[in-house]
This record gives structure tokens, C-alpha cells and sequence, in this order.
């Protein structure tokens, strides 16, 4: 009667000496993967320039509707970003947000990347909506030249191209 | 008159110091489980608070002595404040008559492996009271504690509760017949119920080897009165959503748990002391006559006494690892499932283990043949026990499952 | 036990065993009324976690239902991507490019690995053995999640899948680390075999419960590891073979009772035959030039009107989604056929006349997700 269940105990009883695969959180962050989707970050070009042009259509791929941007003119003099508008604000609700990576998708230029921040935890609701200067990185990181077509300025403009249909 | 005051001081100290000792015990007991069965399923356990996890008891009782004490409206109140108090002071008393070490403060550390029938001189301060019905008194309230789970189930008014607290109150019962008959040959072997005499009877051979049935049905019906898993029934998460706890919370779900761990405890001092030779190891006599040479008498029997506790302490945990690693290999047994392994299995064996006993302690009067002979009896009778089950129920086939392989239809040709 | 007429009368109790219940898988209500501890009826009550996912469906577009589909069964993100991306194929006829359904092969049969070793872990959790195989098919999980994280940037949410193909194509290292798993995983799954298969706890508490007899299971119209334990051979990858399985050598286990325990073995068996495919799947994978999507295939599809059912041997069971285009930029109508669901039906028929035990292991063995019951 109580044959087969010694196969349990030494089942048991080998795991007992073999090393915890626990990676324990707070000391140990196991890397995460290279394509991994965690918090977003809005990116700069090299001269520091915003990435971001305003042109909305993350918001608009944005299944769960987590995204808002609101746009405005650029100041020709000091232009915060390459072309016609830039985001005067870029909200990201990180509670509605779904992480399915469609705004890095539809991101003519490349200026909203899911890098691999994942912690991601409030106290309220307020605090989850991710402002512009959160997500912005420092101007020194930027990359990338600014590609030709948006910085034909002029009467003449393109709009934004779109990369991605979406 | 100043005798019986140094007597009951002492008596008070001896009993402070252990329901200390146990209640710490019990803290650690929940450490000791938690980082096993980590260890067992491949993780680390709790390692937070402290070193290695050390402080953990502590940040856990802290919780539980701070969490809101709410009291269900509908609940008998005198009742369900009565049972945490009923379940958690029997599993205390059990240890006023388990040895758990051997100090003669008499200052004789022979003593302590004398004949107690011929030598009273013994006043072993590692046992509160070495009463003659030790071993009835420790049946006795082993079983009180059934009271404090069914009337915890019954006056939380709660359906899973009182399902908790009706299962508890057939199992118990039920498994106290063979857990009572299996420690009755134990006695029946040692001629005594005091159990400083019993330990004294497996001076030469522990009982483990002769009543090695019995002491399998020990551990099996004694986890079944513990309601640990695989019999853990009584406060099944899955089903009962931990049954008649369900509706207690902060210190007096405590205590519920308190009384758990230390009747876990308690159950496994009784199997050390019935079966394993109590407190008794060899070696321990030799470092009794070393150091009373050495340093005198006191210092020989403090050294004995130490000595003998840790032997002891390391046998309970013996037993209490073996329950940890049950819990964490096997499923649960179902209720009725166990009403029948009880009924129909563990309690003839045990009344067949009495009755082997009885006829074998007699018809062989030597010690020793009998007990090789209880031993060979015991294995014959576990093999018959073990071919019986598996014609009762034998074991899957391999085509249990068959492998297939269905037609596949060709794909229209488009 | 005595004639009915003998014992004594006892009242029946009623209880509600959920919404908020460990072993509920979620929060799923069971009305049970119970005479002792045995069960008089059992009256399943769902909607907890609905979330109207098929109205949001028809408010997105076809490609913004991707990522929703991932929360229908949360352990099976690819299964669900890749049955719902065909249904779009099929619907805007795109075709996919073999390399891409071989890399939907392997995804999903990593799926169904993965989904069975949690739900067998699961299963016995709900045994009452103390989370050890739970840890332990949680730890096969997480290697598997591991290589799910690598190629689509998420374990569980993936939404990897697109009309026409995959989204990214496989990461350089991802073969031999699926190698690896590979032959790893024999070992989990021998030693889980061995140390449950033939436990005696494990068999009272499983052999001869929730039996489900064939009749019964097609009438409930029951898929999945659940109708194959009750003996019928079916399983679409074989019935119908979609994408590329016809091309696999594999087997199907069924069982001969019907029982929690056949259940239990089909699914331990399954597991083995997924690792059959992989290994297959891996020797016949095209070079990376055949590309892991259909270049033509637009993702802001308008696919033309009409309707389209697809169905894929999910994990859990038949997985089908119905769409009905109206030419639009989204859905006109959208119906998924939830496993989960439909196999979920006949538990009241399963349970009645057992335990109050015996519920939690029945459910435990449909292996259900609430998140696909409800939607």
C-alpha cells in the first residue's frame, strides 16, 4: 500500500540538495531579454533634438487608448524637435497600457522605444500616468541623425512620413 | 514547610522556562518547515528578516499580535473565544510528562540509568513530572484537543468551519483507537506506564526494532491526530479554505496554529520517548563517569543532562523532518478514504500488533528473543499488509493510456 | 453503505464554494449543495471576470485585437494569437510563409507544454499536495517562458503573431537554446511521472472520479485533453490539420475511463508528444531567407466581407474564433469559442455523487483559465 509512495519522498528528498532556482528579486534583477517590452521612453536624437514630431499615431495604434499626446508648434529659433510640431504633452496612463510594443510600431521616428524597465508600481491612480519628463530621456543620451526629410523646413513641408501603416 | 516552597518555586520555574522553551520551539518549528519544504520544491524560503531568515517567528508573531482582532458578528461568541484557549493549552500540558532530557540535580548522574524501581533518588529537572500513568495521562490529553477544532468549527457559523470541525471530530476519534493501541503494546513491552521507566526499558534495545509495526502505525495515526498533510482534512486549504481557522484571525488564529506545531512537536517527543529510546543514547554513560572524574558529581550529571537533551532534541527533529518532508511529497487523502485506511487497515493491524505482543512477551520471557522475534513478526506481518493492498488495488497498467493515431483526412486539393 | 430508506434523514447544506476560493482557478463560483460530504448538485456560476472582450473586439481594429486575444487564456498567448490571426488570414486570404508557420508550430507546442506542466501542477496543488509539482511544473514553465521572453518580448503577454507570419523573427541563439530545453525536459517530465503516477494518494483521489463517459462528453461537446481521457481520438491537429501539422509524426493519447486520472496521464503523455513535434519542427526548419512574415500582407487590414471560423487544438481544447467582416476597418462580429468554457459545462454532471474533495480535483483536471470562460 505504501510502496509507490517512497518515490514521492525521494523525489523530495533529492531536491533538498540540489541548489534553489530562485533568483531573489530585490538583491538579484535577473537581465531581462533583449527584445523584452517594459516602460516606455521617449527618445532624443543625437543633437539632443526630441524624437518625438507629435504626429499622434501611436496613440492612435494604442489598442487600450493608454496614450495622449497633445501637439504644438515648434519655435523655429529653438526647435524642440526636427520638423513641423512636437509634443507639448505625452501622457502615458501605465495602467491602461498593455505593453503589446504597437506605438513602437507606428513610431515614424523611432522616438517611443519599450525598453526594459519593468518596475513599475504606484500609490494611486495619479501617479501612473507617466508624464512627458518621465519618459523623455536625458539629452545627452540621444542617437541617430536627423533624417533628411524632416528637416526640410519650409512652406513646402511633408507631412510626417509614415513608416508603418498601421 | 520551606521544602515544599523551594519545591513549588522551582516547579514554577521549570514550567515557565518550558512553556517558553516550546513556545519558541514552535516559532522555529514554522521557520524550520518553511525553509525545508523551500528547499524540497527548489526555492529558498523565507531569508528575509535576519540572518538566514532567523528573525522570521518574530516578524510573524509581531503581525499576528498587531493584526485587527475582529469577531464575526454571528459567531457564539463564549464558545468561539473558548476554542483557541481549548486547542492550545492540552498541546501544552502534554509536556508535563515528557522527559526530554535527564539532569539529576541530586548530583548523581547514574541515577538516571538506574532501575526507577529500585533507585527513587531521581529528581530530574528535565522532566516536569514523572508521573506512573504517564503514558495514559499523555493518550488522555492528546485527545482533549480535538474539543478546541470541533467547537472552533461549530461556533464560527461558518459553513466551511463546521465542515472543518465535523471532519476533525470523526478523524480524530477514529485515528486515537490505533494510535492508543499501537502505544499499547509499546507499554506492554515495557511493563510501565511512567515514561521515565519506558525510556529506561529501552536502556539495552530502543522499541523501534521490536515494535516496528507499531511504530509505523504510530507515525501514521499520530500525523492523522495532528491533521498534517496527508491527512491535513481538517483544514484543507483546497477544499475547506483551511476549514475551521477559516473564520479566526490575528492572535487567535495564532493560537490555533500555536497548538498545532507544539502537539507536532509533542507527538514526535512521545514517538522519541515510546519508541527511540527517549533522551537515551550510548556514549551518554561514559561522558557521565568522564566528567563527574573529571569535575565531581554535579558537573558529571549537568553534562549528562545537556548531553541527553541534545540527543533528544535531535531525534524529535529526526521524526519532525520526516513530517515536513511528507507534507511536502504527497496529496491529500480524502475523508472517506481515510475513515477506511483507519478503520480497516490501521486499527486491525494495531490490535494485531497488541496481540502479537501480548503473546509473544509471554510465551518468550527473554527480553532479547522476543524482541528479534516482534521484529521478524512485524516485517512478515508489514509484507502481507503490503501484497494485500496492492491485490486490493493494484497497480496501473501502462495501457491505461493508449497511444493513437487517428485518420487523417487528405486536405481538398484547392 | 446502507439502502436509502435506512439512514438517517439529514439536511442538505448549500455552499458556495468561490467566487473567492483558492482552488477556484480564478473567480468562478460553484453553488453546491451537499448531503454530508457528499454532492446532491452542483450549480456552476460564472461571469466574474467578464470583460466584454468580444464587444471590444468589434470597436478595434483587427490588428488591436491581437494583444487582447493574449488575455483570453493567459498561459496560452501563442495559441490564442495564432488561432485568431488565422481566422484573419482566412478571412483577408493571406498566406503565410513556411518558415513563419513553423515558427507558430513551435511556439505553440512550447505553449501546450508549458500549459500542461502548470495545469498538472495545478491539478495536484488542488490534491492538496503542498505545491512541490506545482513548483516544479513552475519551474519547467519559466524556462520555457524564458525563450517566449527572447523572441517576442514578453512571457506571457506575447502577441507575437501577425497576419501573414510572426512579428520578429526567431533571435540568433533561440535554436540551440530550444535544444537544450529539449533534452532537459524528458527528465521533468519522467520525474514528475515518477514520483506521482503511481502514488497511492494520488491514485484514491484520482481513479474513478469525475468520470466522464464518451456519450456524455460529445454531447457536452467537450475538446481538448478532456475528451481525449474519456477515449475519443480526436484532436484537430489531426481531424483537420491546420498550418503545417500534417507534416508531424505524432500520436495521440487517449484514455479508457474517462477519469481524473486518465486526464492526468493524457496529459503527461501530450507533453511527451509535443516534444515529439519540436524536435521535428526544429530538424525541418527553413533557413532564416524564407522569412517569418508575408511581406504583402498588410497589418491595417480591410479584409473583404464575409465570415471566416478557424480552429486550432489549443492546449485546453478546440480553440475557434468566428469573424464577420463588413469590409470595415474592424470586425463586424467576433465569437470566440473558448475551450475553457465549453469544457467547463459538464462539471455538474462530473461532480454529482462525490465529494466535496473531489470538486476541486474534477475542476483541476477541465483545467480551466476564467479568464477565457468569462472573456
Amino acid at each position: 500500500m505504501f510502496g509507490e509512495l517512497l518515490k514521492g519522498l525521494q523525489t523530495t528528498l533529492r531536491y533538498m540538495f540540489r541548489p534553489p532556482v530562485t533568483v531573489q528579486y530585490p538583491d538579484v534583477k535577473r537581465p531581462v531579454r533583449e527584445r523584452f517590452r517594459g516602460r516606455h521612453e521617449l527618445k532624443r536624437f543625437a543633437n539632443g533634438q526630441e524624437r518625438c514630431i507629435g504626429c499622434s499615431l501611436c496613440s492612435a495604434a494604442c489598442p487600450a487608448d493608454a496614450i495622449l499626446v497633445v501637439p504644438a508648434e515648434n519655435n523655429l529659433e529653438q526647435p524642440t524637435s526636427p520638423g513641423e510640431r512636437y509634443a507639448a504633452t505625452y501622457e502615458i496612463n501605465m495602467l491602461r497600457c498593455i505593453f503589446c510594443g504597437y506605438c513602437e510600431d507606428a513610431c515614424p521616428t523611432n522616438a517611443i522605444v519599450l525598453e526594459h524597465q519593468y518596475e513599475l508600481s504606484f500609490y494611486d491612480r495619479q501617479t501612473s500616468i507617466y508624464t512627458k519628463d518621465m519618459l523623455l530621456v536625458p539629452p545627452d543620451q540621444g542617437h541617430g541623425e536627423i533624417p533628411p526629410i524632416l528637416t526640410q523646413l519650409g512652406d513646402k513641408r511633408p507631412s510626417p512620413p509614415a513608416q508603418i501603416d498601421l | 514547610m520551606d521544602d515544599i516552597v523551594v519545591q513549588v518555586l522551582i516547579m514554577l520555574v521549570q514550567v515557565v522556562v518550558l512553556v517558553l522553551a516550546i513556545s519558541t520551539g514552535f516559532a522555529y518549528l514554522t521557520l524550520f518547515e518553511r525553509r525545508l519544504l523551500a528547499r524540497m520544491q527548489n526555492r529558498v524560503g523565507p531569508n528575509r528578516a535576519g540572518p538566514g531568515g532567523f528573525l522570521q517567528p518574530a516578524a510573524d508573531a509581531v503581525k499576528l499580535f498587531f493584526k485587527e482582532d475582529v469577531i464575526p458578528t454571528l459567531v457564539d461568541r463564549g464558545v468561539y473565544l473558548l476554542a483557541p484557549a481549548l486547542a492550545v493549552i492540552p498541546a501544552l500540558l502534554i509536556w508535563a510528562v515528557i522527559p526530554f532530557g535527564c539532569l539529576n540535580i541530586a548530583g548523581d548522574y547514574q541515577a538516571c540509568f538506574a532501575d526507577p524501581a529500585t533507585n527513587p533518588n531521581l529528581h530530574n529537572i528535565f522532566q516536569l513530572a514523572d508521573i506512573d500513568i504517564g503514558v495514559l495521562y499523555l493518550l488522555a490529553i492528546t485527545s482533549i484537543g480535538v474539543y478546541g477544532i470541533t467547537l472552533a468549527g461549530w461556533a464560527s457559523n461558518s459553513k466551511y468551519a463546521m465542515l472543518g470541525g465535523i471532519r476533525a471530530s470523526a478523524q480524530l476519534i477514529s485515528y486515537e483507537l490505533a494510535l492508543s493501541s499501537a502505544v499499547l503494546a509499546a507499554v506492554m513491552m515495557a511493563g510501565t506506564l511512567s515514561t521515565h521507566e519506558v525510556i529506561y526499558q529501552q536502556m539495552t534495545m530502543w522499541f523501534v526494532i521490536p515494535q516496528l509495526l507499531g511504530f509505523v502505525l504510530f507515525l501514521i495515526s499520530g500525523t492523522a491526530e495532528l491533521v498534517r498533510a496527508p491527512f491535513d482534512l481538517v483544514e484543507a486549504e483546497q477544499e475547506l479554505t483551511s476549514g475551521y481557522n477559516a473564520e479566526y484571525g490575528s492572535m487567535k488564529f495564532a493560537l490555533f496554529f500555536m497548538s498545532e506545531y507544539i502537539k507536532m512537536i509533542a507527538i514526535s517527543a512521545i514517538a522519541v520517548t515510546l519508541y527511540l529510546g527517549g533522551w537515551n543514547a550510548p556514549g551518554l554513560e561514559l561522558l557521565g563517569s568522564l566528567m563527574t572524574g573529571m569535575a565531581g558529581p554535579l558537573v558529571g550529571s549537568i553534562a549528562v543532562g545537556l548531553a541527553s537533551f541534545l540527543v533528544f532534541l535531535v531525534k524529535v527533529v529526526l521524526i519532525l523532518f520526516l513530517f515536513v518532508w511528507m507534507r511536502a511529497s504527497w496529496p491529500r487523502v480524502r475523508y472517506d478514504k481515510l475513515m477506511y485506511m483507519g478503520w480497516k487497515w490501521l486499527l486491525p493491524l494495531a490490535l494485531l500488533n497488541v496481540a502479537m505482543t501480548a503473546v509473544f512477551v509471554v510465551v518468550l520471557p527473554d527480553a532479547l528473543i522476543h524482541s528479534v522475534a516482534l521484529f521478524v513478526a512485524s516485517l512478515v506481518v508489514m509484507a502481507v499488509a503490503y501484497v494485500v493492498s496492492s491485490r486490493v488495488k493494484p497497480a496501473p497498467s501502462r495501457s491505461r493510456i493508449k497511444m493513437v493515431q487517428p485518420e487523417v483526412p487528405r486536405r481538398p486539393s484547392s | 453503505m446502507k439502502a436509502e430508506g435506512t439512514m438517517i434523514k439529514t439536511e442538505e447544506l448549500q455552499i458556495n464554494i468561490g467566487p473567492q476560493h483558492p482552488s477556484t482557478h480564478g473567480v468562478f463560483r460553484m453553488l453546491v449543495t451537499v448531503d454530508g460530504e457528499t454532492i446532491v448538485d452542483l450549480k456552476p456560476v460564472f461571469g466574474y471576470l467578464h470583460r466584454n472582450h468580444e464587444q471590444i473586439a468589434e470597436v478595434n481594429t483587427y490588428l488591436q485585437n491581437m494583444p487582447y486575444t493574449d488575455r483570453l487564456d493567459y498561459f496560452n498567448s501563442m495559441a490564442n494569437n495564432q488561432a485568431y490571426a488565422m481566422a484573419v488570414e482566412k478571412l483577408a486570404e493571406i498566406e503565410v510563409p513556411e518558415r513563419a508557420e513553423y515558427i507558430r508550430v513551435i511556439m505553440v507546442e512550447l505553449t501546450r507544454i508549458l500549459n500542461h506542466a502548470s495545469a498538472l501542477g495545478f491539478l495536484i496543488n488542488d490534491m492538496g499536495a503542498w505545491q512541490t509539482p506545482l513548483a516544479f511544473g513552475m519551474r519547467e514553465r519559466e524556462k520555457i517562458l524564458d525563450l517566449f521572453e527572447s523572441t517576442s518580448g514578453a512571457r506571457l503577454m506575447c502577441n507575437y503573431f501577425r497576419f501573414g507570419g510572426v512579428v520578429r523573427d526567431l533571435p540568433p541563439d533561440f535554436v540551440p537554446r530550444l535544444q537544450s530545453l529539449l533534452t532537459g525536459l524528458p527528465t521533468f517530465i519522467d520525474e514528475f511521472e515518477r514520483m506521482l503516477r503511481e502514488n497511492e494518494i494520488l491514485r484514491i483521489r484520482s481513479e474513478g472520479i469525475g468520470v466522464l463517459p464518451k456519450e456524455v462528453a460529445i454531447s457536452y461537446s467537450v475538446t481538448g485533453p478532456v475528451l481525449r481521457g474519456s477515449g475519443i481520438p480526436y484532436d484537430i491537429r489531426k481531424a483537420e490539420p491546420y498550418s503545417i501539422y500534417d507534416r508531424f509524426d505524432f500520436d495521440v493519447p487517449i484514455g479508457t475511463v474517462g477519469d481524473v486520472y486518465d486526464r492526468f496521464l493524457v496529459r503527461i503523455e501530450e507533453m511527451r508528444q509535443s516534444k515529439r513535434i519540436l524536435e521535428q519542427a526544429l530538424k525541418q526548419l527553413p533557413d532564416a531567407e524564407g522569412g517569418h512574415i508575408n511581406p504583402k500582407a498588410r497589418q491595417n487590414i480591410r479584409p473583404p466581407v464575409g465570415d471566416a471560423y478557424t480552429r486550432i487544438e489549443s492546449p485546453k481544447g478546440e480553440l475557434g474564433f468566428y469573424l464577420v467582416s463588413d469590409g470595415g476597418q474592424t470586425p463586424y462580429r467576433y465569437k470566440v469559442r473558448a475551450p475553457s468554457f465549453i469544457n467547463l459545462t459538464p462539471l455538474s454532471d462530473m461532480c454529482r455523487g462525490y465529494k466535496v474533495a473531489d470538486v476541486v480535483v474534477i475542476l483541476g483536471s477541465i483545467d480551466i483559465v476564467m479568464g477565457e470562460v468569462d472573456r
